[in-house]
């Protein structure tokens, strides 16, 4: 396979995880205006504990869905009885979730220790599919499709539900969706906790090629930012985009101009803010 | 004397330290319409948002059908029946009007079935059905106003309040929310609501109740005050 194809395919497989993970936050940060940076632990910690699962020979999708079940009651219960008393402060938010995500950081460490882990690709999804001629790693494709299902299916439940449309209106005017009898309160932590779930599945799914270790935390959580930004906050489509536009930038930046590909992953960011606050998607005025 | 669909009971609001109700007493009978008027700051408006919860007295109670609601959260307070039709009509802006009915469909407290759905709302407001799949962004001032009187209806709610429905809407559109007002008035609903505009109340209300600086200035039956027995220009500024 040529570099260009290689590259291709594993921009497409980081721009899957990118989203599952940036989905959340962007419905986070989007909808309910919590500026979480433990969002890059949920990532972690979640891959921590896939692994964990994996070890003691748990199926790969129970353990992705363990640990994003697991992940999800951590932050809810964070969103319940800690961010819940800080509405609408955004300093102490930026405080709170960036103390947790050193908390978080800090356990891992102790727990599972600073070497890393990297759990072999599950065996039914090993090897390679040809298509057109051309031979695809299979478990990047993998990634892939998971992330289309769940954009679909978040598509749908944002978009298309009664329990969707209840969440926009608690975004919409907060006080009158309560006065209409919808609780906005617990909506919101179910919210959070989808999000933090989201993250941790994707921890899981991304163990295999990025493997888990220290620091994972604050690298994925700038990528999550780029995304969101760049996409417009709150918006899946634009978390979408943004995540594929990201996977791209990361590796062929990296492959081609490697002293640059900060440079390169930034700059977009940087003139999207600069030209078009609200993100390539992002409502004005949101 | 049968309870009450609504009572406030010498009730205090502040605004930060802006004592803006003081000791407001205020009875709406079963079935029965309340207007409740005043000047612009007079507290109208504060009753509402005390009422649903938005705006927790500092003393005083909140009574519905006798329950004591004035400790209770915004969203347990609907759960009670009590619906708004706010001012400024504040539907939700990037929900389709189907939607907006929708997030607010509850089933009566007494658990009877619902006189209304979407169906129900939609016969009321044909337009609303015509307009079902539009974002209410999109919709005019009236539109508006019909969705969030249907939005309120929504909840089969017990006790209706309504503040300023014809506030910004043109003389033919007032007419057919007036209208509107009525035929809920027949149905047996309980409504307060609040105006600037006094004529438009009389025409309508059972009872009046005039706030001025934040008190009761007057509380009589509308027939009464429409009839010339209190000074309207002393406590509206109307002639």
């Amino acid at each position: 396979m040529s570099l260009w194809l290689t590259l291709a395919v594993n921009s497409v497989a980081l721009g899957g995880l990118l989203f599952l993970l940036s989905a959340g936050f962007s419905l986070i940060f989007g909808l309910m205006r919590i500026p979480n940076l433990m969002h890059g632990s949920f990532f972690m910690l979640g891959a921590y504990l896939g692994v964990t699962f994996l070890d003691r020979g748990v199926n790969f999708w129970l353990a992705a869905l363990g640990a994003g079940l697991l992940t999800g009651l951590v932050g809810g219960l964070i969103e319940r009885f800690l961010l819940r008393r800080l509405e609408g402060q955004v300093l102490p938010q930026v405080l709170l979730t960036l103390g947790f995500a050193f908390i978080i950081g800090d356990v891992c460490l102790m727990v599972w220790t600073g070497d890393p882990w990297q759990p072999a690709t599950p065996a039914q999804l090993q090897g390679a599919v040809q298509v057109a001629g051309l031979f695809f790693p299979l478990y990047r494709l993998v990634i892939l499709a998971v992330a289309v299902v769940v954009a679909i299916a978040l598509w749908v439940m944002v978009d298309w539900t009664r329990l969707g449309a209840m969440i926009r209106a608690g975004v919409d005017d907060p006080p009158i969706a309560r006065v209409v009898g919808i609780k906005v309160s617990q909506l919101f932590t179910l919210v959070f906790a989808l999000g933090a779930a989201l993250a941790a599945f994707a921890g899981v799914m991304g163990a295999p090629y990025l493997s888990v270790y220290p620091g994972l935390d604050f690298e994925m959580l700038p990528l999550a930012l780029i995304v969101v930004i760049l996409g417009g906050t709150g918006s899946l489509l634009g978390a979408l985009v943004g995540s594929f536009l990201i996977g791209f930038l990361y590796n062929f930046g990296q492959a081609m101009v490697p002293d640059l590909a900060y440079v390169i992953l930034f700059l977009p960011m940087l003139l999207v803010l600069v030209l078009r606050p609200q993100g390539l998607f992002g409502k004005v005025g949101a | 004397m049968a309870t009450s669909a609504l009572e406030l009971s010498d009730v205090d609001a502040y605004y930060g330290d802006s004592h803006v109700l003081q000791g407001v007493t205020l009875r709406l009978g079963q079935g029965r319409l309340l207007g409740l008027l005043g000047r612009n700051g007079a507290g109208k408006t504060t009753c509402m948002n005390v009422t649903v919860g938005l705006l927790p007295p500092r003393r005083g109670g909140v009574l519905v059908f006798g329950e004591e609601v004035a400790r209770l959260r915004p969203e347990q307070i609907a759960l009670r029946g009590v619906a708004l039709v706010p001012q400024g009509r504040r539907v939700f802006r990037s929900l389709t009007v189907r939607e907006n009915l929708m997030v607010a469909a509850r089933r009566p407290v007494n658990g009877g079935a619902a006189a209304w759905t979407l169906d129900t709302v939609y016969a009321m407001f044909p337009r609303l059905e015509e307009r079902k799949a539009q974002m209410a962004a999109y919709l005019s001032g009236g539109e508006q106003q019909m969705l969030a009187i249907g939005r309120a209806l929504m909840s089969n709610p017990r006790v209706l309040l309504m503040d300023e429905p014809s506030e910004g809407l043109a003389p033919q559109i007032v007419a057919d929310v007036m209208a509107t007002i009525r035929k809920l008035k027949a149905s047996g609903l309980s409504i307060v609501l609040v105006e600037q505009n006094p004529q438009l109340v009389f025409e309508i209300a059972d009872d009046i109740v005039i706030l001025n600086t934040g008190r009761v200035a007057v509380a009589a039956p509308a027939a009464e005050v429409a009839g010339g027995a209190v000074d309207l220009g002393q406590h509206l500024g109307v002639f």
